[in-house]
């Protein structure tokens, strides 16, 4: 034995040594290194400053002993959910807070994933924030999420080119429509766009059918848990927004427009409306930008005869895992996260909007972005998409039906009637 | 024999066992996360054989093999013939061409979103007022992800038979010009068939992989516009991973294996009929 270890080249040996030690360090449980460290699950966040790390160094000075870890989600929507939905049901606890997006809460909560929170609150704590972010949360009259980034979407239009022609935001589509004719063939500029919006078939396309939809006085799912129970003024909401490429107030690539394709070609100056989330404001207003200056935003429209515009709403939540081994400690840090001071530092440093009303008030904030007052009425009348565990397969599923009215490979009634055909049966099996 | 059994052994833990478990799945309503779990018998299956989607996905998968494959056999061939006939720059054009091939499918995916961008792309920016809605005509957003496809891989063809012309012994061609045989004879007489072996297998290797393409489309066009370029791949992983209904998404991959299975069959049935006619 001896002898062989001697052999042991020296580099060798001290490599031996670290592996020694890590493996002491991975045993753990010595009282006297008694350092707890929590997970936190989050999407990077885009903007001037990521304002996590320091939240996540605060925290830790509050509680002495306690290290927390901020790991980063993959990119795309889609692969976040993927890789919570295999850890989580795969029973590993590697992390203890996450960020969800607030589709996902209901799904999660129905899983037995996520922390039933409603006992750790006081009963008024979620009062402060929107009530549709609350409404996310919720599930089966219990709170499994705090609301964290709130979401809305808005109509964007150019200014200065609506109050050269003398035109005043427009309340309903009719009057967009008309409006875009009316610019554009006094501009006589081919290259200028009239509205854009999300076409392409995914997740966002779904936020689009549904606020035409909503604002046609038709739904996605009623709550005895039909689905599209008005289907003729669904399919009648389709045919309008298939007739705003049509007729080309819309470009033909809407239907493979994503968020930022649509917000770079406004952004270019290219278009005089677009749909769009919060976020796009800022964008619009750096030094760099074509359009500084000329863009305000509205609540979005709503038909001439039906009901008043609205947005869909979305965001983030955070959920504490079912499995976390340090319960009190993650709902204590997801708390922390949602309280008014971090969001104030989010919506600084990262112009991602609260979903605690008073702030869209704070002086500090409406200085930094005049327009918080007005985001705040909007977001209020905002309305969620279906809250409901199966909402990602019935988006998964209404996607490719919703593109085919919108690319005209389907007339709108009949994709409305497949995407019911296709729904019953998938639903059926569950429940 | 008992040489054999650690091969044999590991064979069956890793491909036999989850094949099984698969087409058990498939048999059943289980979706675990909703605690659905529940003997199906043949319902998913049922259901996709009336299922319009699943039908897509089939003729989408169809036409972006054929399509992606036949283009990749002629311009590999192409450009093989070209490198081999080219006096210098031989290693710069293999070079150029291994680049592509290197690339990840989700780099390549990337880059042609770029590529295919509605106003700002370099594509659309050439034609100029002629523009087109690569990725969101319904008529064209499967071409488009077939030339990205074709892009990326077709330097794996041009390679593969590259190499063999290389091993075309040099007096073959020498008796040829003896005998008089012009360039369209000795392509047609003696490169073609010399490289007939190895255009099988990069066939057989291309189209097994076509049938699986995922990365290309999903990161293009996520299946659209209209499900459009939605392959059965595709359509797989929404139902397995996306909305987690495990029964149904395995019948759905039992059905994408049987028929990559079938088409490798094929295709080795025809290698073996082409060694026994060559022996």
């Amino acid at each position: 034995m001896r002898a062989s270890a001697g052999r042991v080249s020296r580099p060798l040996r001290s490599l031996l040594v670290v592996w020694l030690l890590a493996l002491g360090g991975c045993a753990g449980g010595q009282p006297e290194s008694e350092v707890v460290t929590l997970v936190f699950k989050y999407a990077r966040i885009l903007g001037r400053a990521d304002p996590l790390p320091a939240l996540l160094r605060s925290f830790e000075a509050a509680h002495p002993g306690v290290r927390v870890k901020g790991e980063a989600l993959p990119w795309t929507s889609d692969d976040q959910h993927q890789f919570y939905v295999i850890n989580l049901e795969g029973r590993s606890p590697g992390f203890d807070v996450m960020m969800l997006d607030c589709i996902w809460v209901p799904e999660f909560a129905r899983a037995g994933w996520l922390t039933d929170l409603t006992t750790h609150l006081r009963p008024d704590e979620l009062a402060p924030h929107f009530p549709s972010a609350v409404a996310a949360a919720t599930y089966g009259g219990r709170v499994w999420a705090l609301p964290w980034i709130m979401n809305v979407g808005l109509l964007y239009y150019r200014a200065d080119l609506l109050a050269k022609h003398g035109l005043r935001p427009p309340e309903t589509y009719e009057e967009l429509v008309d409006q875009v004719r009316r610019i554009r063939l006094a501009e006589r500029d081919p290259a200028l766009d009239g509205y854009l919006w999300q076409g392409k078939q995914y997740e966002g396309l779904v936020v689009n059918v549904l606020e035409a939809l909503w604002a046609n006085g038709a739904r996605l799912l009623a709550e005895d848990g039909s689905v599209f129970p008005e289907p003729a003024r669904a399919a009648d909401a389709l045919r309008f927004l298939r007739g705003l490429i049509e007729t080309g107030v819309s470009p033909a690539w809407t239907t493979a427009a994503d968020e930022e394709l649509s917000r770079r070609a406004f952004g270019d100056g290219h278009a005089i409306f677009l749909r769009n989330w919060p976020y796009a404001m800022e964008l619009f207003e750096t030094a760099d930008s074509a359009v500084r200056g000329k863009v305000a935003v509205v609540s979005l429209p709503g038909r001439a005869r039906g009901e008043r515009g609205v947005g869909s709403t979305g965001g983030a939540h955070l959920g504490v895992s079912r499995r976390s081994r340090h319960p009190e400690l993650a709902v204590a840090l997801a708390r922390h996260l949602a309280s008014e001071p971090a969001q104030r530092a989010i919506a600084l440093g990262a112009a991602l909007s609260p979903t605690r009303q008073a702030l869209y008030h704070d002086p500090e904030l409406v200085r930094a972005n005049p327009e918080m007052p007005r985001l705040h009425a909007f977001a209020l009348a905002g309305r969620p998409r279906p809250v409901t565990p199966y909402y990602l397969l019935i988006s998964s599923t209404v996607q490719p039906e919703f593109s085919a009215a919108l690319v005209g490979v389907k007339p709108p009634e009949r994709a409305i009637a497949d995407a019911r055909a296709r729904l019953s049966y998938f639903l059926g099996a569950i429940r | 024999m008992l040489l054999l059994a650690p091969t044999v052994l590991a064979l069956a833990a890793l491909t036999v066992y989850p094949g099984v478990w698969v087409l058990w799945l498939s048999l059943q309503h289980r979706i675990p996360i909703f605690d659905v779990s529940r003997f199906a018998g043949l319902d998913n299956y049922a259901f996709l054989a009336g299922d319009p989607r699943f039908l897509n996905a089939g003729r989408a998968t169809a036409i972006f093999t054929v399509a992606s494959v036949a283009l990749e056999v002629v311009l590999g061939l192409t450009a093989a013939l070209a490198i081999h006939a080219q006096r210098g720059g031989r290693r710069l054009a293999l070079s150029f061409l291994l680049l592509a091939w290197a690339m990840p499918a989700v780099v390549t995916a990337k880059l042609f979103e770029w590529l295919y961008h509605p106003t700002a792309g370099l594509i659309n920016v050439a034609l100029g007022a002629r523009s087109l809605n690569w990725l969101g005509d319904p008529g064209l957003a499967l071409p488009a992800v077939v030339l990205a496809d074709v892009w990326r891989t077709m330097p794996f063809v041009a390679i593969l038979c590259y190499a063999r012309l290389l091993a075309i012994p040099a007096e073959l061609y020498e008796a040829a010009q003896v005998d008089g045989a012009g360039r369209l004879a000795t392509l047609t007489r003696i490169t073609l068939p010399m490289l007939g072996r190895i255009l099988l297998v990069a066939v057989l290797f291309r189209t097994l992989d076509a049938l699986r393409a995922f990365d290309i489309m999903f990161v293009l066009t996520g299946g659209g516009p209209a499900g459009m370029t939605e392959t059965l791949t595709v359509y797989a992983y929404r139902a397995l991973f996306q909305t987690l209904q495990l029964g149904f998404g395995s019948a759905l991959s039992v059905v994408v294996f049987l028929l990559v299975m079938a088409v490798a069959w094929a295709y080795l049935k025809l290698l073996r009929a082409g060694t026994t006619v060559a022996a």
